[in-house]
């Protein structure tokens, strides 16, 4: 197992090479990629100039590609042109950890609420839950995220306002400002109430989804034989379902989960530009919109490092769940 | 002969289906009397309703779509279907245990044989881990498996169908059962590994003096090992005996045509077509009126075409269900 994780690692790397030779050349192939400066009477051409040398854009495309890689693998991004005076790095760190924060709490909410859901509406085929539950798995599948954010803020911010006039539930950002130096408690509760639109409107759409394919897949395995197996030697009920049937109904989840990255990401680029929160989505269209392509590629390089991350994720609990891959 | 006890009595079981397509009377009148150590043949052709027959006696049917309308199923002359949920699960595994066709379907593929076998045996016995897996290498041993410590700890996928088999085995009788339920279990086995099977199963029948009810379309199988035999066609039982009058004397006109259509090497010229039972089995959404083998039978009257046949006694011990037995 140990062998198979580190070789399944190492596998990553021509991956991870492509991704940024692919993120590189997108931006590359941008025919003209200091138009917008060019353009603007205010800046002059000597400087217009001086940044084409500093980027490599004097140099011909291959060997600003080994430029930009050798900056990416020193660490070095160059500057951000959507905030001067800061780097890439400094304003992909500041992004980075907000994006991740929402994107695991996401994660983890749909998983604890989708899995026990999906497997009720199984057991229960055709009761009353499963109705509910599938049409309610349907409308999260279904409801596009920028919408039901909008109607989440409609109710919690604007409609339902708390005693004190303030809005249930803050409309966008990150955190109170004020409440730099309270303590910690204060801050985390503070932090929270500003999650708890983003992370559900991310949510809902997942645990729809994921719903019922736990369904589905927790269906096609109670009626295999290993699970008359298991009722005909005495196994009660609940252990038929949460041991026998389970372990075996969760081994195509675990890919499903991990293909639906790349779409939680996407979904978080537009969740965060509704609530303004300053997370890598959000970062990737302003750079876009305003044609700061140092930060655009290695966010882009980034977001796909994270896809490639979890299907090496899914990969390793897939072996640990399934006896029958082979690790070699 | 005089003094045997009675362990299962069935009585007039009816399991019937309801599916969109109509209802499917898949038992509809099973009378079975299995003794202490005694070992019982349920023969007819495939869909004649013996699975669901053995798998009401486990009460393992899905209600819905089944339904066990009627009948009687004494263990012990206690009233199996009279049991709560949880009194009949403690029984299972325990006092009566069951073995499938499909030895490649009926172990659970992500967990060691060694954990199947040893759950079977703590979930009916007072014993510890190590003590269980002590049993479990034991029974593993009884049946005829090689290497049995590093057997234990290997997957299903692993092995051979009849190894696989021989752990169905090995847990059915792990907790020491009255009644062995033995559905075809040797069905889906090569020839040679089939005898071996029964040939195993034998010995452990002399040596546990435990009862089986052994279930197969195939009367070779039955001949060797049952001492009594039942005979079902469309859900109902039509003959029953010991096996030397079902095979010397068979009254019932199915029964006999049964024994006519297997090969025998020594009576017949091989290039003679081997007689075989005229028609097909009904439909069981089309059951025909009166008695339903009397479209295939050459004896039926107008009466078996208008009223179905009880099953009677003719003889001490010899049951059969038919207006016009064949007399000797
Ligand atoms: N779950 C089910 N739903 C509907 N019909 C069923 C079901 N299980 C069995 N049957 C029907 O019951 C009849 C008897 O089946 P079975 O007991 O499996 O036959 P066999 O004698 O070959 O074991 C068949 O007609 C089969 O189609
Ligand atoms: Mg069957």
């Amino acid at each position: 197992m140990r062998d198979y994780i580190i070789r399944r690692i190492l596998g990553m790397i021509p991956l991870i090479l492509i991704v940024m030779i692919v993120s590189f050349g997108i931006f590359s192939l941008v025919p003209n990629p200091f138009a917008a400066l060019t353009e603007n009477p205010r800046i002059k051409r000597a400087d217009v100039e001086r940044l084409k040398h500093a980027w490599g854009f004097d140099l011909p495309w291959h060997l600003r590609f080994f430029r930009w890689f050798g900056g990416v693998v020193r660490g070095d991004w160059g500057p951000s042109l959507l905030f001067p005076g800061s780097t890439a790095r400094e304003v992909i760190g500041r992004a980075l950890p907000i994006t991740m924060r929402v994107m695991g709490l996401e994660f983890l909410l749909a998983l604890i609420i989708a899995l026990p859901i999906g497997i009720l509406s199984a057991v229960k085929q055709y009761s009353i839950t499963d109705y509910i539950v599938t049409v309610i798995s349907f409308f999260g599948m279904s409801m596009p995220t920028f919408w039901f954010g909008l109607l989440m803020m409609m109710f919690f911010s604007v409609l339902l306002k708390r005693p004190s006039g303030m809005p249930l539930l803050p409309a966008g950002g990150l955190m109170t400002p004020g409440l730099e130096d309270a303590p910690f408690f204060v801050k985390f509760g503070d932090r929270l109430q500003y999650l708890v639109m983003p992370v559900a409107v991310l949510a809902f759409n997942s645990i729809g989804g994921w719903t019922r394919y736990m369904r589905t897949s927790m269906l096609e395995v109670i009626r295999q034989d290993y699970i008359r197996t298991a009722r005909a030697k005495g196994v009660p009920e609940r252990f038929v379902i949460n041991r026998h049937a389970l372990r075996n109904a969760l081994i195509p989840i675990v890919t499903l989960v991990a293909l639906s990255a790349p779409i939680v990401v996407g979904g978080a680029a537009i969740t965060e530009t509704i609530f303004t929160i300053p997370g890598m989505g959000s970062l990737i269209i302003q750079a876009q919109i305003k044609a700061d392509y140092p930060t655009a590629m290695i966010a882009l390089m980034l977001s796909s490092i994270l896809v490639i991350v979890f299907n090496l994720v899914a990969d390793i609990v897939y072996a640990w769940i399934d006896p029958r891959i082979k690790y070699s | 002969m005089e003094n045997r006890e009675v362990l299962v009595d069935v009585k007039n079981l009816r399991t019937f289906f309801y599916t969109e397509d109509g209802v499917v009377p898949a038992v509809d009148g099973i009378d079975l009397t299995i003794h202490r150590g005694e070992v019982v043949g349920l023969v007819g052709e495939s869909g004649c309703g013996k699975s669901v027959a053995s798998l009401s006696i486990m009460r393992l049917i899905a209600n819905p779509p089944g339904k066990i309308l009627s009948g009687e199923i004494f263990f012990h002359g206690e009233d199996l279907l009279k049991k709560s949920d949880e009194e009949m699960r403690l029984i299972r595994g325990d006092k009566i245990s069951m073995i499938f066709q499909e030895p490649m379907t009926s172990l659970n593929p992500v967990f060691t044989i060694g954990d199947q076998i040893s759950e079977a045996i703590t979930l009916h016995q007072k014993i510890d881990a190590a003590e269980a897996k002590k049993r479990t290498i034991e029974m593993l041993r009884l049946v005829g498996i090689p290497e049995p410590e590093r057997r234990f700890s290997q997957y299903p996928h692993e092995m051979s169908g009849g190894m696989r088999q021989r752990v169905m085995i090995a847990m059915a009788l792990s907790s020491n059962p009255e009644l062995l339920i033995s559905d075809e279990a040797t069905t889906a086995l090569d020839v040679t590994i089939q005898a071996q099977i029964l040939d195993l199963m034998r010995g452990l029948q002399k040596k546990l003096g435990m009862a089986i009810l052994i279930i197969t379309h195939n009367l070779a199988v039955v001949a060797e090992m049952a001492e009594f035999i039942a005979i079902a066609y469309s859900g109902k039982i039509v003959e029953n005996a010991s096996a030397r009058e079902i095979f010397k004397t068979p009254r019932h006109p199915y029964t006999h045509g049964l024994l006519q259509s297997i090969p025998r090497f020594t009576e017949r010229k091989t290039t003679e077509p081997l007689p075989a039972i005229e028609g097909m089995v009904p439909s069981p959404y089309h059951m025909p009126k009166g008695c339903s083998f009397n479209p295939r039978c050459p004896f039926a009257t107008e009466r078996c075409r208008e009223e179905a046949p009880e099953l009677e006694e003719l003889s001490p011990g010899h049951l059969v269900r038919c207006y016009h037995p064949i007399e000797y």
